[in-house]
C-alpha cells in the first residue's frame, strides 16, 4: 500500500483539517435536527454549492496556477461537461450509457473541446488568452440554447439518471449519500492534481510560467504543456458539471452556467492563493461558505418575521456581491498573493519583472 | 563531417543588420570562441542557431542535416490528416440539426432499442442527399485545416525546442534560471526532453513513473556534481551566487544531453578565480565530447580554452584562426583598440 501512503503524505495538516471538518457537516445537521433547532441542512448546500466550486477551482488552479495562463470560461466547460451527461444518458436520447459511463464519457468530451478550444489560441498571450476564453463562455452557453433540437434550448435536458450504486439509486430526499459521493471525488481530485503538480508536467507548468523562452530553450514544446493544462481544466471542469448537473437531475437553462460561475471560480482562486491546494480549499469553503452563511441567515429572519422578503435591504443574501466585492479589494490591497499562497508564486509576485531577450 | 555550420547567415532588424553573411563551422571537439565588440552581433547568432530568430538569409547545417525539421512523409501524412478531421468536422457542424434530426430524432422511439444500424445508414443517405453543401463543407474545413496545420508545422519547423531535441543547447548572457525552482528543479527541467512519462502515469504516480523520476533525480546530481552545485540541490536556484548561478545554467543545459552546448559570456560577473574554475570546467566538458561554442569578452578565457576563434564587428566576419592567428591580425587590434592615428 505504498501507493496509498505517498497520496496521504500529500496532505497536509489545513487539508485534513478541511477534511475532517467536511465529513462533520451532515453530522452536524442530524444534531441540529435532533436538539429541535430545525432541519437546516447545510449539508445539502454545501454539497451543491461547496464541493462543486471546489471542483471547479481545483480544475481551474491547474490552468491558472500551475500554468500561469488566465482563463475566464470554465463555466462554458462546466456546461459542456453537463450538456455530455445529459445527452449521454438522459432517455429522450438512444445512447442511454447511465451515470457511470457519463461521469467517464464528459470528462473526456471536456478534454476534447479544451483542445479543440487550444490548439489555434494557445500562441495568445495574457489578456488575449484571457478574452478569447471569454468569448467561448459565451458562444457556448448561445450555442446550447439556440441548438434547440439537440439540446432543448432554454427548457433544459431532464430527467437525468441519479447515480446508483449495485442497482440502489441516489435519491433526492436524502443528501447525505451525495454529499460523500461529491466529497470522494474532491478527494480524489485533490489527489490527482497534488500528483501532477509534483510531476514532470508540474515541472514543465512552472517552468513555462516563469521563462518561457529559457524552458523552450531547454526543448519544452511551450504549446504541448499548455495544452495538456488546457485539457486537464477542461475535464475536471466537465467532471464537477456531471455531478453537479445530477444532483440537480436536469441540466437547466443554459445561461445557469454563465460568466458568473466562471469568475466566481477565479476569486475563490484569488481569495485562497493561486498555485496552492491548500488555498484552493479554503478559498471555496470561504466565499461559497459564507454564501451559504447569508442564506442560512435570510431564512432565519424571515422564519422569525422579523424581514419580509420583499425589502431587498434587509435581505442578507442580496449583499452577497457587495460583501463578496469588498472582500475583493481589501485582499488585492492587503494580500494580493491569497490566503494560503504557495510559495512559489508568492516568491514570484514579489520579485521584479524578468527582462527580454538580449540582441548584442 | 562539422557539428555546426553556418553558411552566409543574415539576419535584420528593420534597416539594421545585426548578423551579415556570416560563415562559421564548429568541427566535433572542438571548443570555438566568437568575439567582437559590444554590439558585434554575437548573442544574435546564439538567437539564430537556437531558433530563437527565424534567419533572413543563408543556410544552418547541423551533424550534415538542415537545423530544420525536414519535409517528409510524415509531415505530409500529418497535414492532410489534420485536413480531413476538420473536413468532417465542418461538415457534420454545419448539417448538426438536420443530421440529428435524420439520424436520432426519426429512429429512436422512446424507451426502444436503438437501430444504429439504420441511423448510420440514414446518416450517409443525408450527406449523400445533399451531395453538393456536404462536399463543399467538407472541402472548405479541409483546406483550413490543412492550412492551419501546415503553418503550424511551418512555425515549428525551427523553434528552440525542437532545436534543443536535437541536440543544441544553450545558456543565457543574463541568466535565465528558474529562480523559484530548486537547483535540482532546473536540472530535472532540462532533463525533461529525455523524460516519456505520460499523464495517466503521472496521475497515479505509477511505478514506472516513480522508477523514471528517480533515475532522473540521480541523474541530476551527478550533473550537479559535475559543476560543483552538488551540495546546494535544495536551494532555491534564484538564492545562488552569480558564479554558481552561472554553473547551474550550463548544468541545465548539459541535462539535455547536447552535442553541441552555446555558452553566452558564461565567465561575466566571475572573480578571477571562479574564471579559472570555469575554464577547467569548460574543459572537462569538452572531453565528455560536448562541442562548445563559446561567446566571452574575458580574453584570458577565450586565448586560454578556444581552438579557433571567429572574430565579429559589425556583424561581419573580420577574422577567423587560432588564438595566435586572431591575436596578430592588425584588423582585429584595429576593431577591439582603434585605429592607429598616424601623424
Amino acid at each position: 500500500m505504498t501507493a496509498a501512503r505517498r497520496a496521504v503524505n500529500h496532505f497536509r495538516q489545513v487539508e485534513w483539517i478541511l477534511l475532517i471538518i467536511a465529513l462533520l457537516i451532515p453530522l452536524l445537521d442530524q444534531v441540529l435536527y435532533a436538539t429541535g433547532l430545525g432541519a437546516w441542512t447545510i449539508g445539502n448546500d454545501v454539497c451543491q454549492r461547496v464541493l462543486i466550486f471546489t471542483l471547479l477551482a481545483l480544475g481551474l488552479n491547474v490552468i491558472v496556477g500551475y500554468a500561469g495562463l488566465l482563463h475566464l470560461g470554465v463555466a462554458a466547460f462546466m456546461a459542456i461537461g453537463v450538456y455530455a451527461y445529459a445527452i449521454l444518458s438522459c432517455d429522450i436520447y438512444p445512447f442511454r450509457i447511465g451515470f457511470w459511463g457519463a461521469l467517464v464519457a464528459a470528462p473526456l468530451i471536456c478534454a476534447l473541446a479544451g483542445l479543440i478550444l487550444g490548439s489555434p489560441t494557445l500562441r495568445l498571450r495574457g489578456d488575449y488568452l484571457a478574452i478569447v476564453t471569454l468569448g467561448f463562455g459565451e458562444i457556448v452557453q448561445d450555442v446550447l440554447k439556440n441548438l434547440d433540437n439537440i439540446t432543448k434550448g432554454t427548457q433544459g435536458i431532464n430527467p437525468l439518471p441519479p447515480p446508483s450504486f449495485f442497482g440502489h439509486a441516489l435519491n433526492q430526499s436524502v443528501y447525505q449519500p451525495w454529499y460523500y459521493l461529491f466529497l470522494g471525488f474532491v478527494v480524489l481530485a485533490v489527489i490527482a492534481v497534488k500528483n501532477l503538480e509534483n510531476s514532470r508536467l508540474g515541472r514543465q507548468w512552472v517552468a513555462i510560467r516563469e521563462d518561457e523562452l529559457a524552458a523552450t530553450c531547454m526543448g519544452i514544446n511551450p504549446v504541448r504543456v499548455k495544452l495538456k493544462a488546457f485539457a486537464i481544466t477542461a475535464a475536471v471542469c466537465g467532471l464537477a458539471g456531471v455531478l453537479y448537473a445530477s444532483k440537480l437531475e436536469t441540466t437547466a437553462e443554459p445561461t445557469s452556467y454563465d460568466f458568473n460561475v466562471s469568475i466566481t471560480v477565479l476569486c475563490i482562486l484569488i481569495v485562497g492563493g493561486t498555485g496552492s491546494l491548500r488555498g484552493v480549499l479554503m478559498g471555496s469553503a470561504m466565499v461559497m461558505g459564507f454564501d451559504i452563511i447569508l442564506k442560512k441567515i435570510t431564512e432565519a429572519l424571515q422564519a422569525a418575521g422579523l424581514t419580509a422578503s420583499g425589502n431587498v435591504i434587509l435581505t442578507p443574501s442580496n449583499w452577497k456581491y457587495l460583501l463578496f466585492g469588498l472582500a475583493l479589494v481589501l485582499m488585492m490591497r492587503f494580500r494580493p498573493e491569497g490566503i494560503f499562497p504557495s510559495s512559489r508564486i508568492r516568491e514570484e509576485l514579489h520579485a521584479g519583472e524578468g527582462d527580454g531577450i538580449e540582441a548584442t | 563531417m562539422n557539428v555546426l555550420d553556418i553558411r552566409s547567415v543574415t539576419k535584420r532588424f528593420g534597416g539594421l543588420v545585426a548578423v551579415n553573411k556570416l560563415d562559421l563551422s564548429v568541427a566535433p571537439g572542438q571548443i570555438v570562441s566568437v568575439i567582437g565588440p559590444n554590439g558585434a552581433g554575437k548573442t544574435t547568432v546564439f538567437n539564430v542557431i537556437t531558433g530563437v530568430y527565424e534567419p533572413d538569409g543563408g543556410e544552418l547545417r547541423f551533424l550534415d542535416g538542415d537545423l530544420r525539421r525536414p519535409f517528409n512523409q510524415d509531415t505530409v501524412l500529418g497535414i492532410v490528416g489534420v485536413g480531413v478531421v476538420t473536413g468532417i468536422a465542418l461538415m457534420i457542424t454545419l448539417h448538426l440539426e438536420s443530421l440529428w434530426d435524420a439520424t436520432i430524432v426519426q429512429n429512436y422511439v422512446y424507451q426502444q432499442s436503438f437501430p444504429w444500424g439504420k441511423a448510420a445508414g440514414d446518416f450517409f443517405a443525408f450527406l449523400g442527399a445533399h451531395g453538393t453543401s456536404s462536399t463543399l463543407s467538407f472541402l472548405a474545413g479541409a483546406l483550413l485545416g490543412s492550412a492551419a496545420a501546415f503553418l503550424g508545422w511551418a512555425r515549428q519547423r525551427r523553434s528552440p525546442d525542437t532545436i534543443a531535441a536535437r541536440g543544441i543547447c544553450r545558456t543565457f548572457q543574463n541568466l535565465r534560471l528558474f529562480p523559484m525552482m530548486t537547483v535540482l528543479e532546473n536540472v530535472l527541467t532540462g532533463m525533461d526532453v529525455h523524460l516519456h512519462s505520460r499523464i495517466f502515469g503521472m496521475l497515479v504516480r505509477s511505478p514506472g513513473f516513480r522508477r523514471e523520476e528517480g533515475i532522473a533525480r540521480d541523474d541530476g546530481m551527478k550533473l550537479l556534481e559535475f559543476v560543483g552545485l552538488a551540495s546546494r540541490a535544495n536551494q532555491l536556484a534564484g538564492s545562488l551566487p552569480y558564479g554558481d548561478q552561472r554553473r547551474l545554467e550550463i548544468a541545465r543545459a548539459l541535462a539535455t544531453k547536447p552535442k553541441l552546448l552555446l555558452l553566452d559570456e558564461p565567465a561575466a560577473g566571475m572573480n578571477p578565480a571562479e574564471t579559472v574554475d570555469l575554464m577547467k570546467l569548460i574543459d572537462r566538458i569538452r572531453q565528455t565530447g560536448v562541442t562548445v561554442l563559446l561567446i566571452e569578452h574575458d580574453m584570458k578565457v577565450v586565448m586560454g580554452i578556444s581552438d579557433r576563434i571567429t572574430v565579429l564587428n559589425y556583424g561581419t566576419r573580420i577574422a577567423e584562426g587560432t588564438p595566435a592567428e586572431v591575436r596578430a591580425n592588425p584588423q582585429v587590434i584595429e576593431a577591439y583598440l582603434g585605429k592607429e592615428d598616424v601623424g
